[in-house]
């Protein structure tokens, strides 16, 4: 890896409202390089807006710092899947913020797009349609949009949900080697107990940050009541979460 | 038939047909991509009134006419259908329905000169003048100038813009950028095919060209080739049997594309049915 400036993230007393609501209220953390944080809380909870506005999509009150370029992975869902490309052109259009949105993609982009989708486990998919891929394949497709990026802090909103299992290890071993590169990694999950096995820090969040820490600092069922308040069930001294998304139990 | 091709009026109107066939083929791929097919046969409409009052108002002009009354339209249909209360087409509509209307109304208030109707919804490609070619080289050059510099933004912000945004796509430029040469190719195509009938090449060929390859080179170049041999195809016809040009290119153009589908799909259903 060459020698890279140590990128940080971080929030002051961020604020962002959408349609007169408060979404985001008075937001503080910092992360610094090499951390693989974890956005939780229930829908709503403002996590996708937390991530618009670290890339600056989004107006905002307080302050954003965000060193280096960022690289993004949006939620799967606004996509058009009819669109007339190949998994190798999705992770190719990665590369386009780097040619300045002009230039034509190079035999260099090329070869390094193709590295990617070996690393992603798509070389046998690079000429096969987007819109033919399972579920998961797309999203190995997008999150190798997002390395050809090759920016200094991945952004990833809920790139694990829907996906299947062979998916989601090859994607949680691809945001692990990004961390170990010295890259700044935050995922926004309703996944509690995955998160806790892979994040090493955790930003509980509804509406304002509710928790921030490790797992075992964030993982108390007060903390948790906090954030997901009615959702959360306490059975037999155990927390389980009736996740708001996929109703899906999680025991701790 | 293929002597008539020494007369001025039939190599006039290939060299149009074909010359338009780039900017119809490139630009209507992206009408086809970003679901614009519906919208882009209203800005074709709304040229209607315009040409109409471009023809009593000698300063103005047909061909100023109706780029104002396309700039117009789009600019107020894309503002009014921000408002998702009206999503789906719904403005797009009531649009095209009222501009055919005002056309209809202001071509008898106010007589504009012995413009026939039917010239001016289904245009007439064997009667194109020089001008007319001049237009059409012109808008050929515009969209090349525009479009191939900017595939990587449409490519990106058309497949998906909550990556491209952030990534610095300029998402709304692009956006208006495909808008605006909406309005520009179409009524440089109006003297060829009319205002009713040029989404019909701005549409059909791009579509089949979807059909036929799974990526964006090939379909830009399938677009574009498709739409060349279905305008000679279509003027070839209408030479020979005497029909309208612009009717006979697009019912060419509608028969290629329905050959292809049902094709398509009952190979796909063959394919099914049949045991591995």
């Amino acid at each position: 890896m060459s020698i890279r400036a140590s990128p940080t993230v971080a929030a002051g007393g961020l604020s962002v409202s959408l349609g007169g609501r408060e979404v985001l209220s008075d937001v503080s953390f910092e992360l610094s390089a090499g951390v693989f944080a974890g956005v939780l809380g229930p829908n709503g909870a403002g996590k996708t807006t937390l991530l618009r506005a670290l890339l600056g999509t989004v107006a905002h009150r307080g302050s954003v710092r965000l060193e280096g370029r960022p690289a993004y992975v949006p939620q799967a869902g606004a996509i058009d899947a009819g669109f007339p490309i190949d998994a190798l052109g999705v992770v190719l259009m990665g590369r386009y913020p780097r040619l300045g949105w002009r230039r034509r993609p190079g035999a260099e982009d090329r070869r390094r797009s193709l590295e990617i989708l070996e690393q992603v486990g798509l070389a046998a998919e690079a000429r096969v349609s987007f819109g033919v891929l399972s579920g998961g394949q797309r999203q190995r497709a997008l999150v190798g949009r997002a390395l050809a990026q090759e920016g200094d802090v991945l952004l990833l909103d809920e790139p694990l949900t829907g996906v299947d299992a062979p998916s989601e290890a090859v994607l949680l071993d691809v945001f692990e080697a990004q961390r170990r590169s010295g890259r700044t990694v935050v995922m926004t999950t309703h996944d509690l107990a995955q998160a806790a096995r892979v994040c090493d820090r955790l930003l509980l969040l509804n509406r304002s940050l509710v928790a921030d820490g490790r797992s075992d600092e964030v993982f108390r069922p007060e903390v948790l009541q906090r954030a997901y308040g009615g959702e959360l069930l306490l059975v037999d001294g155990q927390t389980a979460l009736l996740d708001d998304a996929h109703h899906h139990h999680h025991g701790r | 038939m293929l002597e008539a091709l020494d007369t001025p009026y039939l190599q006039r109107a290939l060299l149009a047909g074909v010359v338009l066939a780039v900017p119809l083929g490139l630009l209507g791929s992206w009408v086809v991509l970003r679901e614009l097919a519906f919208f882009a046969h209203a800005v074709g409409v709304a040229t209607f009134p315009g040409v109409v009052i471009g023809l009593v108002l000698p300063v103005l002009g047909p061909f100023a006419g109706a780029l104002l009354a396309a700039l117009g339209f789009s600019a107020a249909v894309s503002a009014s259908e921000a408002d998702h209360r009206l999503r789906g087409g719904a403005v797009t509509g009531l649009a095209l329905a009222v501009a055919l209307a005002a056309g209809a109304v202001l071509l008898t208030v106010l007589g504009a000169g012995a413009a026939p109707v039917d010239r001016l919804l289904f245009g007439s490609l064997l009667a194109v003048s020089t001008g007319d070619v001049l237009l059409c080289v012109i808008a050929a050059a515009v969209s090349l100038a525009v479009l191939l510099p900017m595939l990587p933004r449409l490519a990106a912000t058309t497949f998906d813009g909550t990556w491209a945004g952030p990534a610095g796509a300029r998402e709304r430029a692009t956006a208006s950028a495909v808008l605006v040469l909406v309005s520009l190719v179409v009524v440089c195509a109006l003297p060829a095919v009319g205002s009713l009938l040029v989404s019909a090449l701005l549409v059909v060929p791009a579509a089949t060209a979807r059909l036929m390859v799974k990526r964006l080179g090939p379909m830009l170049v399938w677009a574009t080739g498709l739409c060349a041999a279905e305008t000679v195809a279509g003027l070839l016809l209408a030479r020979s049997l005497d029909l309208p040009p612009g009717a006979a290119i697009a019912v060419v153009a509608g028969l290629a594309f329905g050959l292809l589908a049902g094709g398509q799909a009952a190979a796909s259903r063959l394919t099914r049915v049949a045991p591995a």
